[in-house]
């Protein structure tokens, strides 16, 4: 026992000794920074300022064309790629290597995120231009000519490449998760061979058959990675494991760069990727420039891209604000956006419309399957208390419905305010109205007093618990008898929120980004009850409101984009008016490059950076 | 058990009582005789006098928050946060600053000695009197039961604790465990504390009894025809008080710094209860070399130092006082 003294002592000495040294530090720097002390509001009046006074640092206004070639970036990630196979990739980390790398039919340019513009095709579809006919069942698409794959394959890409791409997302090795905009296509779901839906009567002609008139859905949906030409002379082997090699092992590129790979074989793994360790992207020496239409050709200022993988957030973000060359790919801490905004005023973006954040009620088990009980708590919530707790108004909104900034059907649905329900009214919480929907919900004295525990969920990263404990804190107010569980983010996902039968009542902080401009990708896997599914399931909260299922399948058949808006807006107006879950925020995601550093943000890709037009300066 | 005179003498001496006393010394009763060493040792002293203060101090949390005037410690006040949401430092309304919900770290630093306290104490307790049944029988019935007792506390000695313990607390920490006896949180973590702790206390009594049975007062007894029951529970434990005492509250605040370091790596005691372990690890997720939020991880970071050097400062005295033969 004499021996634990002695280490016990000696860690109490070392412990002083660190508070001691943190506490010198430290009041030399908090002494210099006085915006930290600001009220929130005069500081956000600052921010919206300085942002439109730099207008090329907005990702709207950014400068695309012109700018200064050659140099390599250094590019700091956290988080490492999950998958770099264009059938897999479904991360905003894996897009920015994806898109640079890869050619999908469509894309949206950086500064959009609600025009789709031909990438690997020569027009967008439309009714005048003979692209879309047969009342909005038949779609056909004409691909660039002479956009050759990087070696070893080295020949020309062929419709056939972009038909075999899509239908081997039904292969289970592949498993694409968003084959769901691909099932009206005739003869779909697939096995991962040739669907009657898909023919390719020439080399540079691909035509795409429904059964229902969803032309715009499936455009959109050719704008994901999915669509990027796969050879199947050299992916088809690979396809055959479980899971597929292609894209963990080798693979060949279309787009601007390449992953770093042997010549002779296409390997990457150990040389242009190593997992957790780093990526490196050089320049495709089969692309040209010139197979492109006048939409949309990307520059590719850079010369080489080396991702450095790992690292803790509080240390690359100083490293890159300080350093140069330099940008950091995955989201900064809070305390680094301060840092950045403070000191560093022109190295920071915020993107607006990068996502949305709610908590999800479990709409068919428990307390919040009565519809006021879900009103009183959406009353009750201080979703701008959250907002602060995010890192504040520069990097969040307070939300007020689900199709969040950026999509279409926003305005339609109310914009910042909002459909007009007095639950919804009051974004900093108000206990009147949530307690006049308890007694509604038959509890006279406007606080829960049944027996049921509501069992919450929480994420233990970041700032989720802290909004975890805000939720708690807004739901025990209302009497109910709250067990809180913090998890790490993907068990909460994989073992309890995405598990219907495990009951879990609310999940706070879930998210979800969409992923195109269609409010269908924002509303139908998180909101739509046949979608439900047992494990990995996305609607959270299990809604099944028949007449909302029925509005979606309306909205979804909708051809007319405007007129499918407004359907989109009422679904949106019907998941208000039901609470199914609780908006918290809407998300504007901050990015940091170092000063020398001319970066572009994709609008439409939660503003990750897009290694095609960001050069050095 | 018998004290020569010569170590209590000088013993006496030391303490500078000088030999005025020494014509009482007979009469004194063991209790007195430790008294009187455990007195004389300053730091001992000023060990326990802190626990006691901490003691009570815990006890009238809310007494003692309201006379500070600061909020309670589960007050959430996001407005106490800067525009990017980051927690501001002292002031003279919150003397240790706000955490990440603008709780108020003064009062979340003295809620937290109350779980600090409660996981030690009755965390030990638990542990000891586990431990002091199971070596009791082991060393006094030795044979197979002796095999069998000490071959599961060298299984469980063999564990790693904290991999245990976090395994426990991940299997506890979504639903209760057993049937709903050990619950999620504090419940989970005295568990824990209990099960892999009570092993040292368990080898050590073992030890002593093995060598207490063979001594002439218990061969007396038996002969009377005392009963084993009676002479464990009337002739052997009364002399294990001793190193009980000492060695258990050592374990104190190991078992103190063990529900630090699980509450510090997300599993011990849950938010919003507060507890020292927990605000060091979410301090940390604050902590950039640019801007640390300092005030929230030294405050409850100084109050654990200094508790656990306390409980080992005061069990240091427990032990010269009542083991004056054991050599410094």
């Amino acid at each position: 026992m004499r021996k634990h003294l002695a280490v016990l002592t000696a860690l109490a000495v070392a412990v002083v000794a660190v508070a001691v040294v943190a506490l010198s530090s430290s009041s030399a720097k908090t002494a210099g920074s006085k915006a930290g002390a600001l009220p929130a509001s005069a500081t956000a009046s600052i921010a919206s300022a300085s942002i439109t006074e730099k207008p090329g640092e907005n990702p709207v206004g950014q400068q695309l064309y012109g700018k200064k070639s050659g140099g390599t970036l250094t590019v700091y990630s956290g988080e490492d790629f999950e998958h770099l196979d264009p059938g897999e990739s479904y991360f905003e980390l894996d897009y920015a290597v994806m898109y640079a790398t890869q050619r999908p039919l469509f894309t949206y340019p950086p500064n959009s995120n609600t025009t789709l513009v031909p990438d690997l095709a020569t027009a967008m579809p439309t009714t005048a231009n003979g692209g879309i006919t047969d009342g909005g069942k038949t779609v056909t698409v004409h691909i660039q000519p002479n956009v050759k794959y990087s070696a070893p394959v080295n020949r020309d890409v062929t419709s056939a490449d972009v038909a075999y791409a899509i239908e081997r997302g039904w292969n289970p090795n592949v498993a694409n998760p968003y084959m769901e905009y691909f099932q009206t296509l005739k003869g779909a779901p697939g096995k991962g061979g040739p669907i009657a839906g898909i023919t390719t009567p020439n080399a540079t002609t691909i035509v795409f058959h429904l059964t229902a008139p969803q032309a715009q859905l499936l455009i959109g949906a050719l704008s994901l990675p999915l669509s990027s030409p796969v050879p199947e002379s050299f992916a088809g082997p690979m396809d055959k494991h479980a899971p597929t090699t292609y894209g963990s092992q080798a693979e060949v590129a279309t787009g601007p760069y390449m992953i770093e790979a042997n010549p002779s074989t296409g390997v990457f793994a150990g040389l242009g990727y190593q997992p957790g360790k780093s990526l490196t992207l050089v320049r495709n020496p089969n692309w040209s420039a010139s197979t492109y239409s006048s939409a949309f050709h990307p520059p590719a200022y850079l010369d080489r891209i080396n991702v450095e993988i790992g690292g803790e957030a509080s240390v690359i973000g100083p490293q890159v604000l300080k350093g140069s060359d330099s940008v950091q790919l995955d989201t900064p801490a809070n305390t680094v956006v301060a840092l950045a905004y403070e000191h560093y005023p022109r190295q920071i973006t915020f993107t607006p419309g990068s996502g949305d954040h709610y908590v999800a009620l479990d709409n068919v088990h428990g307390v919040f399957t009565n519809v006021n009980i879900r009103r009183a708590v959406w009353a009750n919530l201080d979703r701008a208390a959250i907002v602060k707790l995010r890192g504040g108004s520069l990097v969040a909104e307070p939300a007020t419905h689900f199709i969040y900034p950026g999509n279409q059907g926003y305005t339609q649905s109310g914009g910042a305010a909002g459909p007009n329900y007095p639950w919804n009214k009051d974004v900093d919480g108000n206990l009147q109205v949530a307690e006049h929907y308890m007694k509604l919900a038959g509890y006279p004295s406007g606080k829960y007093t049944g027996s049921e525990t509501v069992q919450i969920v929480a994420g233990n990263n970041a700032d989720a618990p802290a909004i975890a404990q805000v939720v708690d804190q807004d739901f025990t107010q209302l009497g109910l008898k709250v067990r809180l569980t913090e998890v790490d983010q993907p068990t909460m996902y994989a073992k309890y929120c995405g598990v219907p039968k495990e009951e879990i009542d609310a999940c706070p902080s879930v998210g979800w980004i969409r992923d195109f401009a269609d409010p269908l990708t924002t509303l139908f896997e998180t909101f739509y009850g046949p979608a439900i599914v047992p494990t990995n399931n996305s609607n959270w909260g299990q809604v099944n409101e028949p007449a909302i299922n029925k509005e979606m399948v309306t909205a979804e058949n909708t051809v007319n984009p405007t007129q499918a808006a407004a359907a989109w807006a009422k679904v949106d107006d019907m998941l208000v008016d039901n609470a199914v879950a609780i908006p918290e925020e809407w998300d504007n995601q901050p990015n940091i490059e170092a000063g020398d550093v001319a970066g572009v943000n994709d609008l439409w890709d939660t503003g990750s950076w897009d290694f095609m037009f960001t050069s050095l300066k | 058990m018998s004290i020569s005179s010569e170590v209590l003498l000088e013993a006496e001496s030391a303490s500078g009582l000088g030999e005025v006393i020494e014509a009482d010394v007979v009469g004194l009763s063991p209790g007195r005789l430790f008294w009187r060493r455990f007195r004389s040792d300053r730091v001992a002293v000023a060990s326990a006098v802190f626990v006691i203060v901490l003691i009570i101090i815990a006890a009238a949390a809310p007494l003692v928050v309201k006379i500070l005037g600061v909020p309670g410690p589960d007050v959430q006040n996001v407005n106490l946060l800067n525009a990017f949401g980051l927690p501001t430092g002292p002031s003279s309304a919150h003397p240790f600053g706000v955490d990440g919900l603008g709780e108020d770290v003064l009062s979340r630093t003295i809620y937290g000695a109350r779980v600090s306290l409660e996981v030690g104490l009755v965390g030990t307790a638990i542990a000891t009197v586990l431990g002091t049944i199971l070596g009791l029988l082991a060393g006094f019935y030795g044979g197979w039961t002796d095999t069998l007792i000490m071959r599961a506390v060298d299984v469980f000695l063999a564990f790693p604790v904290l991999v245990l313990g976090l395994g426990i607390a991940e299997a506890c920490g979504f639903r209760a465990c057993l049937d709903g006896v050990i619950q999620p949180g504090i419940g989970t973590v005295i568990f824990i504390i209990a099960l892999t702790s009570f092993t040292y206390i368990a080898r050590i009594v073992r030890g002593q009894v093995l060598s207490l049975r063979e001594k002439e007062f218990v061969e007396a007894a038996r002969s009377l025809g005392a009963s084993n029951n009676r002479i464990l529970g009337r002739e052997i434990l009364p002399n294990l008080l001793a190193p009980i005492i000492v060695y258990s509250s050592l374990l104190i605040p190991l078992n103190i710094l063990f529900e630090a370091a699980l509450s510090f790596l997300g599993v011990g005691i849950r938010p919003p209860t507060p507890s020292w372990g927990q605000m060091l690890s979410q301090a940390g997720n604050g902590i950039l070399a640019d801007n640390p939020a300092w005030w929230y991880m030294l405050f409850p970071g100084l109050a654990l130092v200094f508790t656990v050097l306390a409980f080992n400062l005061l069990g240091d005295g427990l032990l010269d006082a009542l083991n004056p033969r054991g050599t410094r």
